[in-house]
């Protein structure tokens, strides 16, 4: 018996447990294989496998059921040490509820041995059938329909990325047979085939009778490692705002851009924002569009102020610029007195309210249609130049075709059509 | 603060609270994928020494307290559907003493609801999210430089008393750009797990007078680390319900309730007469509503206080006392029935404590001016 890892000979199972063999089995390999105690976490589940925690003498975590494997990967995640090893238990029934996180472990190849005491009955419920159970195994208490196949959890750790997957016959001292798999580099899964005297099955050779086997597979593959990686701060200095513009604004302007997706209504609104700033103004911004991103309206709402900006909502917009029809079925009954409403002449006729119309979409494309009705209103209203515009939309990832269509709205607009 | 000076950013809440997790000591974030946390979890794969993505949520959390275990302070978000599936494991992490941050960005549900509108709508869930009746603290953000503050007191809060934190939010507050002085926020300290320094046996759970166990990482090669999730005594170890194992569960309560003041925030705007007839009590994003209503109240000659809770779970003494100085108390927070007002109330809501609530739309200042003016009308 293991002296390194086993705090005491007395073990917590019903006499003649096929845990107890395998408890006995692991700390027999681990000794074996010359480990630390403090070098082994063995993280386990809930039911009779969970039981182990208090016999040994590494590290223990005692999670919830059917989590043990991936609680075990968090640990694994946060090791660089490779004298470090991280064992999960589970039984048959926490295999099953938890197999999302079995698969997950294998897809990754994460750095853990993973041991499944499959019993074929959940033990401490009273000898319920898992997803592991045989199917000619009878429970006094429920039958499986001999349909109802078992998982073959070593083919399928396999078929997810497991490097390693063996099944072991629990019976007598299989120690040996668990040294391969405590040493592999990477995710490896042992089930191991057990009885159980309460509700179990009662002896091995009926477990053979079933047509198991034991059976080993070894792929080549890299282990997965979280390495810590110094990263740059989110604060890029350059981002800051040097005010270079002023502004004749007294009182909160409040204006939503409409538009359809796609078409850059959002980063004309970062922009507009970005301009502001530079013309010393508080301003925040917000978007709304589908969860599809890439098609239907696109709606920002930006606020101007002299002052810092609390509440961030627009119940009323002073101005509304509105780019596509997408855009204008969005906010149509948000048109009303005392806004002002810039619209493009493609859709102007479907709204009766008075309205200042452009070819924005002509002029600039569809594309650069929003940005260049921003231009439109800023050059129209005087709120602040239209240079800190230009000024925002050059430092932008498309600077020059932004600024291309600044510059053709500025230019083909006559200065007589100003209110 | 009003002109615009030279350290004004374009900014949004979600930067600020990644960044500030960071520099608070966090290393590690495990993120999948939800709206509204959408923005937090690019900016943390930026961001974080350690940040992977999990394949749904009860994984991230697992491996979030698996990271914590070996010692790394690990954060994550999601919204109402992550975290629902994410309470099993918030217990676990509780009884574990395993130090976890989550930022909850609230979404409108119920159920999956409408992903893209913003909502504050989880709290009841959050004061009963422990099975037993214990909490978790609970810190809730009130504008942009709470995202950068009370996320990095929520971080001190987790490491220093052992335990998951949820940090509050939700669409609005981290889904908004916006102008901030960034000279304005101050230098924060990264908060350390206090080590068991001791020479004998180290007993996992045995916690001094500050009621929270010293850590080891089950990674240390000086002393065996027990952690369980299940009722245990000092030393870690699994009991049906022995004496020293419920003491153990007990502590856990009370390391909570005793030690949340040292972590006790919320601002009080008190109005400048002391009539102590009004008060606006609000947290989230209703706060930003609260402070124009209150300036607009008082420019038009109404008399309005307001309390922004900041440490929101468990309801704090303090926060009972100012309320309870006022004749009238208005509760701001955009869901149906009032959450903060039925946690602090029950189904015993009186006469004079009025909700105002709303869903699908942020609450205006307007509505708040309403409900002011007519408490000041019962009150003339």
């Amino acid at each position: 018996m293991s002296t390194n890892f086993l705090l005491s000979k007395e073990t917590p199972y019903c006499p003649g447990c096929g845990h107890q063999t395998a408890t006995l089995s692991l700390a027999n390999v681990l000794e074996k294989l010359n480990y630390d105690p403090l070098d082994v976490i063995v993280v386990s589940d809930i039911g009779c496998c969970g039981l182990i925690d208090p016999t040994l003498a590494c590290h223990t975590v005692h999670g919830l059921h059917g989590r043990a494997t991936a609680l075990a990967a968090g640990i694994s995640l946060a090791i660089e040490d490779k004298k470090k090893k991280v064992i999960a238990i589970q039984g048959d029934g926490g295999a099953t509820i938890g197999i999302a996180h079995l698969m997950e472990a294998a897809r990754r190849n994460i750095n853990l041995t993973l041991i499944i005491l499959n019993n074929m009955i959940y033990g401490m419920t009273g000898g319920q059938l898992s997803g592991l159970s045989h199917n000619k195994f009878r429970s006094e208490k429920l039958q499986f329909d001999e349909n109802e196949e078992p998982f073959d959890i070593t083919e399928l750790s396999t078929k997810a990325g497991a490097s390693y997957a063996s099944r072991i016959i629990g019976k007598g001292d299989f120690s040996d047979k668990l040294a391969e798999a405590i040493k592999h580099d990477g995710f490896s899964v042992v089930e191991v085939l057990e009885v159980c005297p309460s509700y179990g099955v009662k002896k091995y050779s009926e477990i053979e009778n079933y047509g198991y086997t034991e059976k080993k597979f070894i792929t080549r593959r890299e282990p997965y490692y979280l390495k810590r990686k110094i990263k740059k701060t989110l604060f890029d200095e350059s981002e800051i705002v040097f005010p270079e513009f002023s502004s004749n604004i007294e009182n909160k302007l409040k204006i939503i851009i409409a538009g359809s997706a796609g078409e850059g209504v959002q980063t004309s609104a970062d922009l507009l924002a970005k301009a502001s700033l530079y013309a010393g103004l508080h301003v925040t911004k917000k978007g709304d569009y589908p969860i599809t991103v890439g098609s239907g309206f696109s709606i920002a709402e930006v606020i101007l102020s002299k002052f810092p900006i609390n509440f961030t909502g627009i119940h009323k917009p002073d101005v509304l610029i509105i780019t596509s029809l997408d855009g204008l079925n969005m906010v149509r009954d948000k048109i009303g007195a005392d806004m002002l409403v810039i619209i493009d002449k493609s859709i102007s006729a479907l709204v009766e309210k008075e309205r200042i119309e452009f070819d924005f979409r002509l002029t600039a494309g569809k594309k650069g249609a929003t940005i260049g009705a921003i231009a439109f209103w800023l050059i129209q209203s005087k709120i602040f130049s239209i240079d800190a515009l230009i000024k925002a939309a050059g430092e932008s990832k498309h600077g020059k075709k932004v600024i291309d269509s600044i510059l053709k709205i500025r230019n083909s607009f006559s200065k007589e059509l100003i209110y | 603060m009003s002109e615009v000076k030279n350290s004004f950013m374009i900014i949004d809440g979600s930067k600020l609270i990644i960044e500030s997790l960071v520099r608070s000591g966090v290393e590690a974030y495990v993120s999948y994928p939800i709206t509204p946390a959408n923005w937090l979890n690019e900016y943390a794969t930026q961001r974080f020494p350690y940040s992977t993505f999990a394949p749904d949520e009860i994984t991230v959390l697992q491996w979030a307290s698996g990271l914590s275990a070996a010692g790394i302070i690990t954060a994550t978000s999601t919204s109402f559907p992550g975290f629902a599936l994410m309470l099993e494991t918030v217990n676990m992490a509780f009884m574990m003493e395993l130090p976890l941050i989550i930022v909850l960005a609230q979404r409108m549900g119920p159920s999956t609801g409408s992903a893209t509108v913003g909502a504050q709508g989880d709290l009841m869930l959050l004061n009963g999210c422990i099975s037993g009746g214990y909490n978790i603290p609970v810190f809730s953000i009130s504008n942009l430089i709470d995202c950068w503050n009370i996320t990095s007191k929520a971080v001190e809060a987790a490491v220093k008393l052992r335990t998951p934190v949820v940090l509050l939010t939700s669409k609005e507050m981290i889904m908004t750009t916006r102008s901030l002085d960034t000279s304005a926020l101050p230098k924060l300290e990264a908060a350390e797990l206090e080590l068991y320094k001791g020479n004998g046996r180290y007993l996992s759970y045995e916690a001094g007078e500050n009621l929270a166990p010293p850590f080891l990482p089950v990674t240390n090669n000086q002393f065996q680390v027990r952690i369980n999730s299940s009722t245990h005594d000092a030393a870690g170890t699994i009991r049906k319900a022995s004496k020293d194992a419920l003491a153990n569960t007990l502590r856990l309560h009370k390391k909570i309730q005793n030690r949340i003041s040292e972590f006790l925030f919320y601002e009080m705007d008190e109005q400048p007469d002391n009539k102590k007839e009004i008060l606006i009590v609000t947290y989230d994003i209703t706060s930003e509503a609260v402070r124009d209503a209150a300036a607009e109240l008082r420019s038009s000659g109404v008399s309005v206080s307001a309390l922004y809770v900041k440490t929101i779970l468990p309801v704090h003494k303090k926060i009972i006392e100012i309320i309870e100085r006022y004749r009238f108390v208005l509760f701001a927070e955009e869901n149906a029935t009032g959450l903060l007002a039925k946690i602090i109330y029950g189904e015993r809501l009186n006469e004079r404590v009025k909700r105002i609530n709303k869903i699908g739309l942020m609450i205006t200042p307007q509505e708040i001016i309403k409900e002011a003016k007519e408490c000041q009308q019962i009150s003339c």
